[in-house]
């Protein structure tokens, strides 16, 4: 194994490194920007490019086509992708716990999921949709017969007008714009899926697998970097909220901040050692697969986790 | 007669063809292409059966907004027709109006017309009508005012009124115009349903079922709703022309 001084010495220069994100460029993958920043990236040796997601971006398969070569997914979508046969395995899981909530305005009268029964309850799908699936599966809701499941947009707005009655909204992002948009805490009743034990894991790290054959020292690279990114961005998310702020304004520097601060919750939770950011927990990962199966009744074949499909190799080389 | 049979046959040989090679394997060979990126046709038949009735109820829904919207976008394209041809001074503002309403890209309206109507079908049925108003208006009003040299000074020389020049000579020069109409207007209705569905907050539709599956790399399930669209697409193509054959039997286009 080359140090990075080594290896940018011997070649005199950087190698290029493309990371496809999930979503629009915010502090949800602050880690990374952070990482850039402060030239975590380069120290490795690395030139990284950070390519935005967005709502026709699919990160699976660009990462499959050779367009990125490292990508940000939730765990439940990457799989549904692995059982289709794409040759794709996860390097690293970023979120430890699940950012997911359903929410509802009080007036609603949503206090427990059993409550759901006849109302409009929102996702965004695409794969986006198996903790609620399971969450209504474990209240025996039909998501056919019993409540309407809607399409929701990337706003709050349908739940503010009352088009739907609860909403999917991240922790981290879709909260923070319900609580912005000047609606109370205490007017809101939020769902956890961490609590209801139906929780899926969501943001990891993944790569082509045939690639990551060929690049096995430039991944180890990548992760120690990103890991020393996240584990900033984390232990300060104010600073990290403002880096991420400077790549790109279309939110407001507060609601950065504020995503930060709920994101540093799920990459480094409570009890959680900040050296182990990126760790993959299988037993996490088992339960992932478990509810998709169960839950992704056209899914082409079982979902397989084991090395192949999620390794640890390049995680446990980087925190050596 | 010989012409007719060979019209038909060598596109659908050139068709079984395409399918032939596609479930051979060739197309992937050719475009060097996974099985789970170009689902073979096998398999996405076998998918379809195994989700025949949920792909049927979102083939009904899309459908039945299509259809609505077609009915209502027609019914003003052909009343502004009329008025544009009745009184020509200040009604032919109106078919301009119309007629640029067809430079407007479903994708552009979808999400703007989703935001006025709540319902998935009121946002199905309002995309379908300003798509086929367009289509509708111009070709009717072209139906109504090309009329045959002299045939207007004829009956205008019977002292025909303008109610009897309208309905026994304007309309009935005007039908096959109307079918020129539907039948750009059938495809189009489809494609602005699905493409509504894309962004409705319906989770029914052919165009959910082709966006979700294939965004979640199911693309047999994706492939097996695109077959549905096709199919539809199709029958009701035909059903048009069949109706066309027996109502203007009399026009040049049919003999």
């Amino acid at each position: 194994m080359q140090t990075a001084a080594e290896t940018t010495e011997a070649s005199g220069e950087l190698d290029k490194l493309t990371l496809q994100l999930k979503w629009l460029p915010q502090s949800q993958f602050m880690g990374y920007y952070v990482a850039a920043e402060k030239g975590y990236y380069e120290e490795e040796g690395i030139d990284i490019e950070i390519l935005p997601g967005g709502s026709d971006i699919i990160p699976e398969q660009n990462v499959y086509n050779g367009v990125a070569n490292i990508g940000v997914t939730w765990v439940s979508s990457l799989m549904t992708y692995q059982a289709q046969g794409y040759e794709l395995q996860e390097i690293a899981q970023v979120f430890q716990k699940s950012g997911l909530l359903l929410v509802s305005k009080k007036d609603t009268g949503i206090s427990t999921a059993a409550d759901l029964t006849g109302k409009k309850v929102g996702n965004w799908f695409g794969g986006n949709e198996y903790e609620i699936l399971a969450l209504l599966e474990k209240y025996k809701l039909d998501k056919n017969s019993d409540l309407e499941l809607v399409q929701q947009d990337y706003t709050m707005d349908q739940v503010k007008e009352g088009s739907i009655d609860a909403a999917s909204a991240m922790t981290y992002n879709e909260f923070g714009l319900l609580l912005e948009s000047g609606i109370a805490k205490e007017d809101l009743n939020v769902i956890d899926m961490n609590e209801e034990g139906v929780a899926m894991m969501e943001d990891c790290l993944f790569v082509n697998s045939e690639w990551a054959a060929e690049n096995e020292d430039l991944i180890v690279r990548f992760l120690r970097a990103s890991i020393k990114g996240w584990a900033d961005a984390s232990a300060d998310p104010k600073a990290a909220g403002e880096i991420v702020y400077n790549v790109d304004k279309s939110v407001s520097l507060e609601h950065q901040v504020y995503m930060a601060e709920e994101v540093a919750k799920l990459v480094v939770p409570e009890g959680f050692d900040p050296a182990n950011i990126g760790f993959i927990d299988m037993a996490a990962i088992q339960q992932t697969a478990d509810y998709l199966a169960l839950y992704n009744k056209d899914l082409a074949s079982t979902p397989v986790v084991d090395d192949t499909t999620f390794t640890a190799k390049y995680w446990e080389e980087a925190t050596k | 007669m010989k012409d007719k049979i060979k019209n038909i046959i060598l596109p659908v040989s050139f068709g079984i063809l395409i399918i032939a090679l596609w479930e051979g394997g060739v197309i992937h060979k050719v475009l060097d292409f996974k099985p789970f990126q170009l689902p073979i046709p096998s398999q996405i038949i076998k998918t379809l059966g195994k989700n025949f009735e949920k792909a049927t109820l979102d083939t009904v829904t899309t459908v039945n907004g299509a259809m609505v919207g077609l009915v209502i976008g027609c019914l003003i394209g052909f009343l502004v027709a009329v008025i544009a041809t009745q009184f020509p001074k200040w009604g032919y503002t109106g078919l301009t109006v119309i007629a640029t309403f067809n430079a407007i890209p479903i994708v552009a309206l979808s999400p703007i017309m989703n935001r006025w109507f709540e319902s998935g079908f009121g946002q199905k049925v309002g995309v379908v009508s300003v798509v086929c108003m367009g289509a509708m208006a111009i070709n009717a009003y072209r139906g109504l005012n090309d009329l045959k040299p002299f045939a207007r000074d004829l009956m205008e020389s019977y002292a025909a009124t303008g109610k009897e020049v309208f309905f026994k000579l304007r309309l009935p020069n005007c039908l096959p115009s109307i079918f020129t109409a539907i039948k750009i207007n059938v495809p189009a209705a489809l494609m602005a349903a699905m493409i509504s569905e894309y962004f409705a907050a319906s989770t029914s539709g052919l165009g959910f079922g082709v966006k979700d599956n294939l965004r979640k790399g199911m693309m047999a399930m994706g492939w097996s709703y695109i077959v549905m669209a096709s199919l539809v697409g199709i029958i009701l193509y035909l059903l048009i022309i069949l109706v066309e054959r027996k109502a203007i039997k009399w026009h040049a286009s049919q003999r």
